[in-house]
């Protein structure tokens, strides 16, 4: 038996069947971006690779130029969902990614197709992409162009959507039932909401006093600076308040508040730890939908 | 055959190409006392080279084609095994491929990664063996194999991280061309 054969077989064989539902995104100038045809008609991208909003075209893996348009950002998980009125190729195999755990083998597949292999090495939210999901932090290389393409297992089963948005040293995927979410949005709105409280916020150093008191000796949080009038911030928050938490989750900085409160969120309440006059009080909120003009 | 084994079977066939006084590449030895690397290492009309015998013989070039950055080295008494060559059949993305080399001077250092793409880079270009692979300089002209321990091409540079190597096909014509007789 030969052993690297088999598995040099099952990896050439798993980058040919995902490579059927993968497309070349042309959404920005010079390079082309990857895409993933994941339901019919409905095509996943890498939302930072999507410069405009309009003559959008993709290539399918038979060669054909399809136009499509942009049905849903979300640029907190950096993923674009388009449609195409022609089905572009194959439906993606999309697996359950809570199954992937840290060290499985994973393939990154481009257009063309094109491939690279390692593993994934760590699973959860980075610096770069603070609680707005888990992400899968990969030990492999995102070639030019492969933003927005799948990450698959070796059974070439779709697991994440791969990203260097973020960085490009920082080689992530998002992982597919995030993407899934996303997409689900878009089937039932039409279109991928926003979660919105109706604060702007700025970090702040959280008074030493403070610290121990309700702060879980956490040093920075952030203010809140305005309050849209009407708006789900306006039943219970105050220029002035600094939220520490938001249902448990600590907010340091404004990004971790977006990150925190995904869309679907809406509709739910949420419970934010407010140091206001230097006491920590609970406030109960409900999460709205950030309205058209606001975005 | 697992990955020792075949990075075993690749050291056997690859050398060091010493020229101009500087250690520079690596070759493989294509048929007996022929060695096959890229233009750009040899830099004159001799060279060292050295099996994995560690026994060094003065080889001469017999031929050079700088387009093609291809270069054939007789070394008599090199007497080395031979490298065994896939056919022309097409190399399936995804699939394992090692690489033999000396990279930043590192003796026989194996690396192992996949088939990335086979073509050209842009349109019209040049048709390369595109690997996931890290390369480095001394790596060249030594040899890319599958998981058969077949040669399928020899490295040649690297690209934006990407590894380029010669596929065998091309080697062959070279090879072909030069009109040295191969026993």
């Amino acid at each position: 038996m030969n052993k690297l054969l088999d598995l040099s077989d099952q990896l050439a064989a798993a980058v040919q069947r995902a490579g059927q539902s993968v497309l070349a995104v042309h959404g920005r100038p010079r390079l082309a971006s990857t895409g993933i045809h994941w339901r019919p008609g409905l095509i996943v991208t890498a939302n930072h690779t999507l410069q405009a909003d309009e003559d959008l075209t993709v290539t399918s893996p038979t060669g054909e130029t399809l136009g499509v348009t942009v049905v849903g950002r979300d640029p907190g998980l950096d993923i674009a969902i388009l449609r195409s009125a022609t089905p572009p190729g194959a439906v993606a195999e999309v697996g359950d990614s809570d199954t992937v755990r840290v060290g499985h083998m994973v393939l990154a597949v481009g257009a063309g197709p094109r491939a690279s292999w390692g593993v994934v090495s760590a699973i959860g939210a980075t610096s770069a992409r603070r609680a707005a999901s888990d992400v899968f932090s990969l030990d492999l290389r995102l070639y030019p162009g492969f933003s927005g393409g799948p990450l698959i297992d070796a059974r070439g089963t779709v697991v994440g959507v791969n990203t260097s948005g973020a960085s490009r040293h920082l080689h992530l995927a998002i992982p597919a039932n995030a993407a899934n979410r996303v997409i689900d949005a878009v089937v039932r709105h039409g279109r991928v909401p926003q979660a919105f409280l109706g604060v702007s916020t700025q970090q702040i150093r959280v008074p030493e006093g403070v610290r121990d008191a309700g702060a879980e000796g956490r040093d920075r949080a952030v203010i809140v600076v305005e309050v849209q009038p009407g708006s789900p911030a306006a039943a219970g928050l105050f220029v002035g308040d600094v939220i520490l938490a938001l249902d448990g989750v600590p907010i340091t900085d404004p990004l971790d508040l977006r990150g925190t409160l995904r869309p679907e969120r809406i509709g739910e309440r949420v419970s934010a730890s407010v140091l206001r006059a230097g006491r920590v009080v609970e406030v109960s909120l409900t999460v709205g939908e950030r309205p058209d003009r606001a975005r | 055959m697992d990955l020792a084994e075949l990075a075993a079977g690749l050291h056997g066939i690859t050398v060091e190409i010493a020229s101009d006084g500087r250690g520079a590449g690596a070759g493989v030895v294509w048929a007996y006392d022929l060695i096959v690397t890229n233009a750009h290492v040899v830099r004159g009309p001799r060279v060292l080279v050295r099996g994995a015998d560690r026994r060094r013989v003065e080889g001469v070039v017999v031929a050079d084609d700088r387009a093609a950055d291809l270069a054939l080295v007789h070394a008599p008494g090199l007497d080395l095994p031979t490298a065994t060559c896939a056919g022309d059949e097409p190399l399936p993305v995804g699939s394992i491929v090692v690489a033999l080399g000396h990279p930043l001077g590192v003796p026989g250092a194996v690396t192992r990664g996949i088939v990335h793409a086979v073509g050209a880079l842009t349109p019209g270009g040049r048709a390369w063996i595109q690997a996931d692979l890290k390369l480095a300089p001394g790596n060249s002209g030594g040899p890319l194999a599958d998981a058969r321990g077949r040669v399928v091409g020899v490295n040649a540079m690297i690209v934006d991280g990407l590894a380029l190597a010669i596929p065998v096909r091309e080697v062959r014509r070279f090879v072909q061309s030069a009109g040295v007789a191969v026993s």
